[in-house]
């Protein structure tokens, strides 16, 4: 019943020499490895049967059974790289329906060969014409391409992530089981109860556990129907809602107002004199005055001696009983400056 | 009576196990005709689903004694129109059509006969050979319906020869206005079938599925696919035909085509026009969606559609040649098509549909030929519709034989709940029934129903006429069990064949073994040969096997009740899941014992089951380990039943493997059986069993007349018009 694929030229089937390979090229005419290389070594030639001019590494494996196919699904390619419009880019169902057909008969043509001049017309009109949106639609997945992509990823995300909560609950289930009578044969063992009523509590306890179970189960049951209402996978009056969507809206959510708070200085020392009075102190008699640059950036002599008395100051009381506190401080100290910084 | 009520009041769904031989299908017919006399508006007509042509009989037989009953009480003529309906193969009556053995052969050359065009062109040329039978039909059988009464198959085609119309053609049409209808679970769940036949019964109608305890299996079975290279090579050839007709029809007559090519731009419009005026049926294999559009562009001329079936098998090809096993998803499969041959989801989603028309406009007669590829573009459509519930599994050889190349492509539904939902959204009441249902919540879960009402039953008995026991080991204390590592043990297969030789030395006449599988039942049987036992066995009765092929086992099976009818005894081994565990009653002395060697479980290295398990985990919760008990415990339990097929009946059962005295396994029996199954009887050992069963077969011995019965199990219209009897039924109906 099986008809062995054979070689047109040097009559090989596959039956007698099972490494063959049949290859095609684009007139649809097969032959096998050997004859290619034969035929081809100069690297084109004329196709045997049909005659017309072929380059060798044009040809390729042949995939199908029947030759025809092979090349019907080659110039298909070809032409459906040039013809990519989408149904987005028609008005109207019939339209796109209509130009479809009109791709169909091209390639209906090109591969039977049928009015050769003015098909050949037509797709150079079409692609004089439709450039850019050829151009534009190469680019672009078809939606029912991007569907099946994504329900591809979803399959597998689904499947790894059940695949490992499911081992998970078999051994935890497992492990439950062993501690259960593990613990049912110490309480025989050390317990000076009722042999009975101990048996009827340890029953007791894994029939009220069972039930938790499936309760459980349940519940994470619901979360996952929910996802995949349609058992059917028919997606009815979601398509093109879902795929072409922007993206969510971020959500604000409602939160009390910032209020600042001053922060609260422990120097574990003397309090030093704020920045205000530092004028009046007469402190600035014994540092370098900033100079007219400095003053542009914001800088005034006040901030550095500031610092510097607040340094002095700083830790005058110290004691080692007392290290971990301070430190905990100033990472406070820190944090609230750079929330400040935020703020403002 | 009081649920089945209950959910007719409630219009919902209800699951009832009842045990066989309790008067299931007397109490479903009685009440519901009874329900659809007192309201006709809200119930309209019954569809009685059964599984097979003789359990249809029986139950047209007990729908003509419950009419007689209403004659003989009622004292007129009653308007209710009853009617079996079954394939053609059962039902033609054309001379030489009905020779025919094989049901497809029948249809097709029926449809040669008698398809609109055959008839047009036998107007015109009075050699091409038309149906009589159907002929007749169309010129009076529409203007006169059947009067009232019961028809069963043979009536029908009583009343077709009578009346020379075609008894299958006034049995479908018939179907729309007739009040109770019986017919096969493949009419109304079988999508392809189910939009010819069940497309136009109204919503108010009562669906009934007996024996449906295997309803999820025929499910699955109605959506699934499968391909083999043999399929593929024959579909090649009849996309040849196809292109030979197309282009001698474009010589001729291209005027069809254009009228074709024409209604398809306008696209399916007509038919979701009736489905939306919830007139039909919906079919789950052309989802609506198709119904809005219109063909794509690529497939409406005949031509491209032809090359594009082409490459679609050219494709499958393609994907039989692999040298290892591939499971993939729908998704994978189509995003590999369009990639390999360029196919988009959209024409593939039409290809059954474009394919009918095309076979419609080509006016092709002979359709068995392109039973093959309607086949393929079945595959195509479900493929390109479901993304979800199906599993392509290409398989490039069998288990078995893995050094013979026999590649089969299996497209698997997984989802039991596609092809019965459009049943269940449809129909107010659907009632699920059978003898062994347990565990009952398993169903719900894996149809995706909601039912109001779900119930076992239990018998009432005046004597305890079964005797269940789970034999755990052998006589030297060796356990008994069908255990894979312990399959070969000579110790258990001794065991299990000293406990058949001992019990067939105790009960008279008929004993029923089960097996797990022809595998184990073959095997068992070759080592108790070299045992002896076999012997041992034929010096009491008499010993028949079951085997795969149908022939060879009817034969054993009369030869079997032949040797029950005179008195010399006799052993059947059989299979669990095979066909007599199935559809053969061992009543009375037939089957006074019934034998389980091990748990019936699924072979359970099938990479179908493995899928459809892992998607019942996923969809359902539905644990691997729960479902293949649940599935070996309802066969285990079918098996069972086998042997009690009445009150007055009596039968041992004898379970014998270990494993089923585990509480998990014991609760999944049917009520009615647990109800007998003591405690004391859960652990025994051969000897002991022998013991049990001889002292009960001594009490069962005795003669039992229906004086016994009286006021127990059976009750005179006094008994039941007592008042102590009426509180017991308003107690009983308030406790519910």
């Amino acid at each position: 019943m099986d008809d062995y694929q054979t070689c047109p030229k040097c009559k090989t089937t596959k039956y007698r020499n099972p490494a063959m390979v049949l290859m095609v090229n684009a007139c649809g005419h097969a032959l096998c490895e050997s004859c290619v290389e034969l035929l081809f070594a100069k690297g084109s030639g004329a196709c045997p049967e049909c005659k017309c001019p072929l380059r060798r590494n044009n040809f390729r494996v042949q995939l199908f059974e029947d030759p025809a196919v092979d090349k019907e699904v080659d110039i298909r390619k070809r032409i459906l790289k040039e013809f990519n419009k989408r149904q987005e880019d028609f008005p109207t169902l019939r339209e796109y329906n209509d130009y479809l057909e009109e791709v169909e008969t091209i390639i209906f043509n090109l591969v039977f060969d049928i009015d050769p001049t003015n098909t050949n017309k037509m797709i150079d009109n079409y692609k004089k014409e439709n450039k850019d949106i050829t151009q534009k639609n190469r680019n672009r997945q078809s939606q029912e391409e991007m569907e099946l992509e994504e329900l591809l990823e979803n399959e597998k995300a689904q499947q790894s992530e059940k695949a490992n909560l499911y081992v998970n609950a078999e051994l935890e289930e497992k492990k439950q089981k062993h501690k259960a009578r593990e613990k049912l044969i110490d309480e025989l063992m050390f317990s000076d109860a009722d042999a009975k009523s101990i048996v009827a509590s340890h029953v007791q306890a894994t029939a009220a556990l069972a039930k938790e179970q499936p309760k459980a189960a349940a519940q994470s049951g619901s979360a996952v129907v929910k996802s995949s209402k349609f058992s059917s996978g028919i997606q009815i009056g979601l398509r093109g809602q879902h795929t072409n969507s922007f993206l969510p809206i971020p959500k604000q959510e409602d939160l009390p107002l910032y209020r600042y708070i001053a922060p609260i200085f422990d120097y574990d020392g003397p309090p030093p004199p704020t920045i205000e009075t530092l004028g009046k102190l007469n402190y600035f008699a014994n540092i370098r005055a900033a100079n007219v640059t400095e003053r542009a950036g914001g800088y005034t002599e006040a901030m550095s001696c500031c610092r510097a008395l607040q340094e002095a100051m700083g830790g005058l009381f110290y004691s080692p009983q007392s290290t971990h506190k301070t430190a905990v401080v100033t990472t406070i100290h820190s944090t609230q400056d750079t929330d400040d910084m935020e703020t403002t | 009576m009081l649920e089945l009520k209950r959910a007719l009041d409630a219009k919902g769904h209800c699951l009832l196990e009842m045990p066989s031989g309790t008067g299931k299908t007397t109490t479903l017919l009685s009440l519901i005709v009874a329900y659809m006399k007192a309201h006709p508006h809200d119930l309209t007509k019954l569809v009685y689903c059964s599984r097979t042509v003789p359990e249809i009989e029986k139950v047209m037989e007990e729908l003509r004694k419950l009419m007689n009953y209403y004659e003989k009480e009622m004292g007129m003529e009653q308007n209710i129109l009853g009617l079996a309906l079954s394939s053609r193969k059962n039902l033609c009556i054309h001379p030489s059509v009905s020779k025919e053995r094989e049901g497809k052969v029948v249809d097709g050359r029926c449809y040669g006969l008698t398809a609109s065009f055959v008839r047009a062109r036998h107007a015109a040329d009075d050699a091409v050979p038309i149906c009589q039978f159907y002929e007749g039909f169309d010129a009076h059988g529409k203007e006169f319906p059947l009067s009232p009464g019961v028809y069963n198959l043979d009536d029908l085609k009583e009343y077709g020869q009578m009346k020379g119309w075609c008894p299958y053609f006034l049995a479908r049409y018939t179907i729309t206005h007739a009040n109770i209808v019986v017919y096969s679970y493949h009419y109304l769940l079988d999508p392809k079938i189910a939009e010819v036949v069940s497309k136009e019964i109204s919503k108010t109608s009562v669906v009934v599925f007996d024996e449906a305890h295997n309803i999820d299996n025929v499910c699955i079975d109605s959506m699934s696919v499968k391909i083999t290279k043999r399929l593929l090579d024959k579909c090649s050839n009849s996309i040849q035909i196809l292109e030979t007709t197309i282009s001698n029809m474009k010589e001729n007559d291209s005027k069809r085509l254009e009228k074709e090519y024409k209604r398809l731009v306008e696209g399916l419009r007509d038919a979701s026009i009736a489905r939306e005026t919830d007139m039909a049926l919906v079919n789950p294999v052309l989802p609506s969606e198709i119904l809005e559009e219109a063909v794509p562009g690529t497939i409406r001329t005949a031509e491209h559609f032809v090359a594009f079936v082409k490459r679609v098998v050219e494709y499958i090809k393609t994907r039989l040649r692999v040298q290892h096993v591939v499971q993939e998803s729908p998704a994978g499969f189509l995003r590999d098509i369009h990639t390999k041959v360029c196919i988009d989801r959209k024409p593939l989603r039409f290809t059954a549909e474009r394919l009918a028309s095309l076979i419609r406009t080509l006016e092709i007669s002979d359709l068995t030929d392109f039973s093959p590829l309607v086949t393929v573009s079945h595959f195509a459509t479900l493929v390109s519709t479901y993304t979800k519930g199906f599993t392509i599994i290409i398989e490039p050889f069998e288990d078995r034989a893995p050094t013979v190349p026999n590649p089969i492509l299996y497209f698997s539904c997984l989802d039991s709940s596609i092809a019965i939902k459009p049943v269940f959204n449809r129909f107010e009441t659907v009632v699920i029934t059978s003898g062994t249902l347990s565990p009952l919540d398993m169903y719900p879960k894996i149809l995706d129903f909601h039912p109001v009402i779900m119930t076992s039953f239990t018998m009432t008995l005046a004597r305890p006429c079964i005797l269940p026991m789970i034999v755990s080991k052998g006589n030297d204390q060796v356990a008994m069990s069908s255990r894979y590592e312990t399959r070969e043990d000579t110790a258990v297969i001794r065991n299990y064949g000293n406990l058949l030789v001992e019990i067939a030395a105790a009960v008279p006449d008929g004993i029923v073994c089960f097996f797990t599988s022809y595998l184990y039942l073959e095997t068992i049987v070759s080592s108790w040969y070299d045992q002896g036992i076999i012997d041992q066995l034929q010096r009491h009765k008499l010993l028949f096997i079951e085997t795969q092929d149908a022939a060879e086992t009817s034969l054993a099976l009369i030869n079997y009740i032949k040797a029950c009818d005179n008195g010399r005894g006799a052993v059947l081994l059989s299979v669990a899941r095979g066909k007599v565990s199935e559809g053969v009653d061992f009543d009375h002395h037939l089957g006074r014992a019934v034998l389980m060697f091990g748990i019936p479980y699924v072979y359970t290295q099938s990479r179908i089951l493995r899928a459809r398990l892992e998607y019942l985990r996923d969809q359902f919760q539905i644990k691997e380990n729960d479902f293949l008990t649940f599935d070996a415990m309802r066969h285990a339990a079918q098996c069972l039943g086998r042997c009690m097929r009445g009150k007055t009946d009596y039968g041992i059962m004898v379970l014998a493997d270990k494993r089923f005295s585990r509480a998990d396994k014991r609760s999944k029996l049917p009520k009615w059986i647990q109800e007998h199954l003591k405690d004391t009887n859960c652990n025994l050992s051969t000897e002991e069993c022998v013991q049990i069963s001889k002292r009960w077969l001594r009490q069962m011995a005795q003669p039992f007349s229906r004086e016994d019965q009286l006021g127990i199990s059976l009750l005179t219209i006094e008994q039941l018009q007592s008042e102590e009897m009426q509180k017991k039924i308003q107690q009983r109906a308030q406790a519910v």
